[in-house]
This record gives C-alpha cells, structure tokens and sequence, in this order.
C-alpha cells in the first residue's frame, strides 16, 4: 500500500505531458517563424509551420480539457491566487530573495508558482486567439479590432516571449526546489 | 429626340484631396479595358481634379449640377485623405460662393448624393501616408468622415485594375463582394504570402540576405504574410511584368490598413515599439527579455549555491545524497 500522499492525479500528469511538450515545440517553432535560425531546431520553414500547427491544436485541446478538468474536480482553487496568496507573497518573496533564512511549507504549491502558472494559464488564451486571427482569414473581424495583422503579430510575439520567460522560470525552479515534486509529475506521489 | 439630361454612360466623379496624384496616374496605365475605353464607352468621367481642362467656377459648375440634377446617379471616386484640423482648410477644392469650400466639406455634400463611394488609394481607405505621424493636418481615410458604405481600392499606388475591375464592376453588375475593410475579394481576397511565386522558398528556407537576392524576402521584412492582394498574380506596369517581389525586393505593404506606421521599418519582420522619446525594435525587445530572464535565473542560482540551498536539496531528495559532500554554507546557521 502507498502511505506517499498523491501530488498531482492522473489525468492532471496526463495532460501536463501533453501540454508541456506542445508548449515547447510552439516556442521553438514560432521562434523559428519569427526569425528562421537552426539555432531554434529546424532546417525548414515547412517543417517548423506544420510542427508550429499540429502543436497549436494539441495545446488547444488539452488546455480545454485541463480547464474543464480544473472546474470538474474544483482544483483550480490549488492553482489560482487569493488573498491568503496575496498576504504570504512578502514571506515568500523574503526566502527566495536571500532575505530569511526560513522557508515555509504550503499546502500544494507555493505563491511564486501559482502567479506563474496563473500567469501561463493566462497567456495561453492570448496565443491561441492571436494565433487563430493570424491562421484563419474569417476571423478577419477580430483582426480588424486589434488594428489589423501587424499589431496582431505583434502582441503574438510579445506573449511568446513572456511564455518564454515564465517556462524559463519555472523549468528552473522544477529542476532545483525540490526533486521530490519535480519527481511527483511523473509518478504522481512527492 | 436625345434628353441631354439623362446621361447615356454612368457618371463618374473623381476627386482629389490630400494626394500625390499617383492612384490617378496609376489608372492611366490600365489595360483591357484602359483609361480610354473607360472614359469613350464604359462611363463618363464627369470630373477629374488632374485631368479636368476647366478652372474655378466652371469646374466646380460641374460638381453642382451633379450633385443637383444626378442624385443617386454617379460614382464618386475620392483619392487622398481628408484633413480634418481647422474644418478641413488644408485641402481646398476650390471656391463656392467665395468661400473656400474644402476637401471635408466636398465629400461629405457629393458622398451624400453619390450611388456609389470609391476610396482610391491607400490614404482615401485607411489614412495612408498623410494620416501617418506626427499627422499635422489630423487627416484621416474617407469612411472616418461618411456615415454611408465606403467601397475601400488601396494600395500605394493602386494597381489600375483594382480600380478599373472595381469600377466596371459597380457599373455592371454593383457592388462586389467586399470583406471586413470593405475591399472588393476580387482583389484582395488572399495574402501576397499566399500567391507568391516564391512561396517555394520560403517553404524551403531559402531567404534572402538583402534587397536584390532572387530568393524569399520574408528574412528581410517582407509584408506580404500580412498584407491582402493579388500582386503576385496580377503584377504591375501594365502589360503584368514585374512587382516588387519580383524585382527582388520585400512587399512593404501598401495595401494593408496599418500603411505605413504600421509596416516600418520595411526591412525588418515586426514594427518598431514606440515608448515616450525611445522607439524599440522588436528583436531588441526580444534580446531584452532574455538577458532578464537569464539574469534573474542566474543570479538565483547563484545565491542557490552560496548559500547552500542547492546542495541541501540535492541532499535531501538524491538517492543517496546524504552521503554527498556539501560546501560550507556562507551564512552560519542557514536553515
């Protein structure tokens, strides 16, 4: 019998790995559409393009279904920040500025994570709309309120690259916190 | 016996306000049909700011009794924007009763009688070069200032089938098909990316280092993935022989709404950002992120390590790690 507590569920790791891979290959694909280099991966524009397509589609549908899965399950309260984050940001912020010596366990995930998968979880949506209006020609309209195809493209890059930095941070902080819970994605007990 | 008074062709009014003249010029290049046709058996060209042979009074006679005795009769084609600061005295078409009567004023009273409305040009559609900042003259596109359809042709300069198809279109069979701008589809139904000849390059990754190269310009800030029109398969200069593409050089997107602030600089692939006093390049921007990024990370590993962070979660979570030879930390008694 497992007497280890159950970190992340099943379907949460499933859709994790659909996602986090999906996420990736966005990155380095649009990188590679924004500005064609090797350096991001690719020989061809083709090859990033049909990789920038089927990975937009798997990242739609797998942050749907984590949505719904987080509304169903009533988990998005481990994820979204309230008050109480709000108020424990300082005390978190004092730690892992070097500031305090003291570092404080919370329940599931800490305030820095939850900003920044908050964060993600809102950025998604701004890719996936502007990269919807730059794809389809029939969301012309939606482009149109954005000031056409330019500013579209831009704001398009500009969310990129924030994603860039907040998988950054988070890759970093997965990989040097703590072992135990970067282990918990893949087998689901810390 | 003949009405002299119902004209046998469709009339049609072409005015100039703040332009350069080259959406005029351009149509004169048409062929099949060309400008001659067009004025001898498909329409009347009642009025036309740079080819007209009156002056003064007897030139805008001709815009009064249109817009009397033809309502709902003629096509007014407006090339150029309309200025809109001190009530519009920054393009003047002339006098009516002594008084300046403006670019704003014209359009507005003849767009009111019109059948049809043409914008020509990217400044009539959208604003264009003369609506572009600092804008002194506050000009805007021909739509911002009626509140009817405004048939949008950009393009700097139109392709003189735009228009002329545009045109004939109206007088044939009406309005065409038009997508949310209001352009005709016919025209400006897919992208320049779209329908380039060497879209093959692109697909390939063959790019251009600079203007002249015979391959994809896209490296090079080429437009056409964001710009609506058929370029490539129509081509320029009359007889369809060349466009810039083909002449070696990027599409700056002349035809897009954003022309041309939004499209600057031309040889790069995203718009400068304008902050107060600074303007940054969008790879700069780019750069910039990831010098943060790193930096931040960095030096959070860094305190990681002195401070012994690192190594005690090593420690505690690696099989085995108890056994693992930890640096002294730089702070007596971090916990």
């Amino acid at each position: 019998m497992n007497w280890k507590k159950q970190r992340h569920s099943g379907t949460a790791r499933l859709l994790h790995w659909v996602y986090a891979p999906a996420v990736l290959a966005l990155i380095l694909s649009g990188l590679y559409i924004h500005s064609p280099s090797r350096a991001f991966g690719f020989k061809r524009m083709d090859s990033a393009r049909k990789t920038h397509a089927v990975a937009q589609f798997l990242l739609l549908n797998s942050y749907v279904a984590r949505i719904c899965y987080g509304m169903k399950d009533k988990n998005y309260k481990e994820i979204i920040p309230n008050r109480k984050t709000l108020k424990a940001m300082p005390k978190f912020l004092k730690y892992e500025f070097f500031l305090s010596e003291k570092k404080k366990e919370y329940p599931k995930y800490n305030p820095g994570q939850k900003i920044l998968i908050t964060s993600l979880a809102g950025l998604i949506p701004v890719q996936i709309i502007t990269g919807m209006a730059l794809y389809f020609k029939p969301l012309q309209r939606a482009v149109k309120t954005a000031g056409g195809l330019n500013p579209v493209r831009w704001l398009h890059y500009l969310a990129a690259l924030m994603m860039v930095s907040s998988v950054s941070v988070h890759l970093y902080f997965t990989l040097t916190n703590s072992l135990k819970k970067l282990k918990s994605i893949f087998t689901g007990y810390a | 016996m003949v009405n002299e008074d119902v004209p046998a062709k469709p009339l049609i009014i072409w005015l100039g306000t703040n332009t350069c003249a080259g959406d005029m010029l351009s149509l004169l290049n048409a062929k099949d049909p060309g400008y001659q046709e067009l004025i001898s058996s498909i329409a009347e060209l009642r009025f036309d700011y740079l080819l007209g042979a009156s002056e003064g009074s007897d030139a805008i006679n001709v815009l009064d009794d249109l817009q009397k005795n033809h309502k709902a009769a003629y096509i007014l084609v407006v090339e150029g924007s309309i200025p809109t600061r001190s009530n519009g005295l920054y393009s003047v078409i002339g006098y009516r009763n002594g008084k300046a009567w403006t670019a704003l004023q014209a359009v507005r009273e003849l767009g009111a009688e019109a059948r049809y409305v043409v914008a020509a040009g990217t400044c009539a559609a959208f604003g264009g070069i003369y609506a572009a900042a600092p804008n002194p003259s506050k000009c805007v596109s021909l739509q911002a200032v009626l509140d009817r359809k405004v048939i949008n042709v950009p393009g700097c300069p139109i392709n003189p089938e735009w228009m002329m198809g545009t045109l004939n279109h109206l007088i044939q069979y009406g309005e065409p098909a038009l997508d949310d701008y209001s352009r005709p589809k016919l025209f400006y139904g897919e992208t320049i990316h779209n329908l380039c000849q060497r879209r093959d390059y692109f697909d390939n990754s063959i790019f251009a280092a600079k203007p002249g190269e015979p391959w994809c310009m896209y490296k090079i800030g080429c437009k056409g993935p964001v710009t609506y029109a058929d370029c490539p398969v129509r081509q320029w200069n009359g007889e369809h022989l060349s466009w810039p593409v083909k002449a070696n050089t990027p599409c700056i997107g002349c035809a897009s709404p954003e022309f041309p602030d939004g499209d600057v600089p031309f040889f790069e692939h995203l718009p400068d950002i304008k902050l107060p006093g600074i303007k940054v390049t969008a790879n700069r921007v780019g750069l910039l992120t990831g010098v943060v990024t790193a930096l931040g990370i960095g030096a959070h590993l860094m305190g990681s390590i002195l401070t012994g962070r690192l190594a005690e979660t090593l420690k505690k979570d690696l099989p085995g790690g108890s056994k693992l030879k930890i640096r002294p930390r730089l702070k007596k008694g971090h916990k």
